[in-house]
């Protein structure tokens, strides 16, 4: 008898523990799915979009230095800004191996990655370039991207002069500016002529006037008194990204 | 006698069984990340906000100049309404660099996402920040 009730205990023993570890199954879950919930931050940066935006940020590097070597600094930034570049590509990659490198163009007329030419010729050129390969590999994807970037401020000048009596001439400068063989925006433009081996902007008296066609060209004209038959120009051109270039031309008679 | 016994323990142990059973079936079918779509959606979308204010380097200026009040205005244009975000921007050092938080609300604790990015300035003196972009769905 004894015997019979603890085999029909068994059972019921049998049922509870399957209801215990049903529970325990149960809330082992819900506690999974709680701590998921509540601290789960996703870190997903795709890998495509970390590709683009270091893409972006190489570009920047390059403008940067372009406009700080343009405007006096020394020829080596670039390289020493796509280093630091570089370094914080390949730090700041989390989900695996990120490695950057570039490569500036040493080919002629680039020097170190740039090439600065302010000509005489009505045609002034300050570029930079550098070509790049990322290399990403990580969580069982491997991507090699390669890519290059050229960035070419350049600046065409023309001019002409009506001698309106005697020695007093009315200049008219043309202006072009671009950005990557594109027409672009100036931040800044300044002109100068050559009066008695001295660069001099048009003064006050001169009736400078700049128009802008809001394109890229501008059209300058003002009034100098120089006894040559001809008038030497010189134009200084700052871009919208802060990249100098300059381009001299000689102003003829019409 | 002896036989009802038996089938009233071979009913308990199929109980048993199905109880067992139907918790695996639960645990299989409960849903581990219920907002893993959005949550990835939310990602993209956060990416490309980066990206249109880097797209010509107003970004880096703005980080440089140290215009938190822009940066989270522009955020709060690219951003759809509903999202909300908290950006903290960090130098070469990892050391943060906005003195102000810059957000537009609470993250609520959920299914909130993180972004990281890096840029760069188009500055003369280039400098280079990593960008910590938190986004969640409000409400």
């Amino acid at each position: 008898m004894t015997q019979l009730r603890r085999r029909g205990k068994s059972g019921q023993i049998l049922l509870i523990a399957a209801f215990l570890a049903a529970s325990l199954l149960l809330s082992a879950e819900l506690y999974v799915f709680d701590v998921g919930r509540f601290s789960g931050e996703v870190e997903s940066v795709s890998l495509s979009d970390f590709v683009l935006a270091v893409k972006l940020g190489s570009r920047h590097v390059v403008v940067g230095s372009l406009a700080n070597v343009s405007n006096g600094g020394s020829g080596s930034v670039l390289e020493l800004n796509l280093q630091g570049w570089a370094s914080v590509v390949g730090e700041w990659y989390q989900f695996g191996k990120g490695v950057l490198n570039y490569t500036l163009m040493d080919a002629a007329p680039y020097s170190s990655g740039v090439w600065l030419y302010w000509g005489t010729g009505g045609y002034g050129v300050s570029s930079a370039y550098a070509s790049f390969t990322h290399q990403l590999s990580g969580q069982g994807i491997t991507a090699d991207q390669s890519y290059s970037m050229n960035i070419t401020s350049s600046v065409f000048v023309e001019s002409v002069f009506q001698r309106i009596g005697g020695n007093r001439k009315r200049v008219n400068v043309t202006v072009d500016a671009l950005n990557e063989a594109e027409p672009a925006l100036a931040e800044q433009l300044v002109i100068y002529y050559r009066l008695l081996g001295v660069w001099v902007t048009p003064g006050a008296g001169s009736g400078y006037t700049l128009f802008d066609y809001g394109n890229g060209t501008y059209l300058a004209s003002f009034e100098v008194i120089i006894p040559a038959i001809t008038v030497e120009i010189s134009t200084h051109v700052v871009d919208g990204r802060g990249i100098y270039v300059s381009a001299n031309a000689t102003s003829v008679e019409t | 006698m002896f036989n009802q016994k038996g089938q009233i323990r071979i009913i308990e142990a199929f109980l048993s069984v199905a109880v067992i059973f139907s918790v695996v079936l639960v645990s299989v079918t409960f849903p581990f990340s219920p907002n893993l779509a959005r949550q990835r959606s939310l990602t993209v979308i956060g990416t490309q906000a980066l990206m249109e204010l880097d797209n010509n380097g107003t970004l880096g200026s703005l980080i440089a100049q140290e215009n938190w009040t822009l940066i989270k205005e522009s955020l709060g244009i690219l951003l759809p309404v509903g999202v909300a975000f908290n950006l903290t921007v960090y130098d070469e050092s990892e050391l943060p660099v906005n003195s102000v938080i810059i957000q537009n609300s609470d993250l609520l604790g959920g299914g909130s996402v993180s972004v990281r990015y890096v840029c760069a300035t188009q500055s003369q003196v280039v400098r280079f920040f990593v960008l910590r972009l938190q986004l969640a769905w409000a409400g």
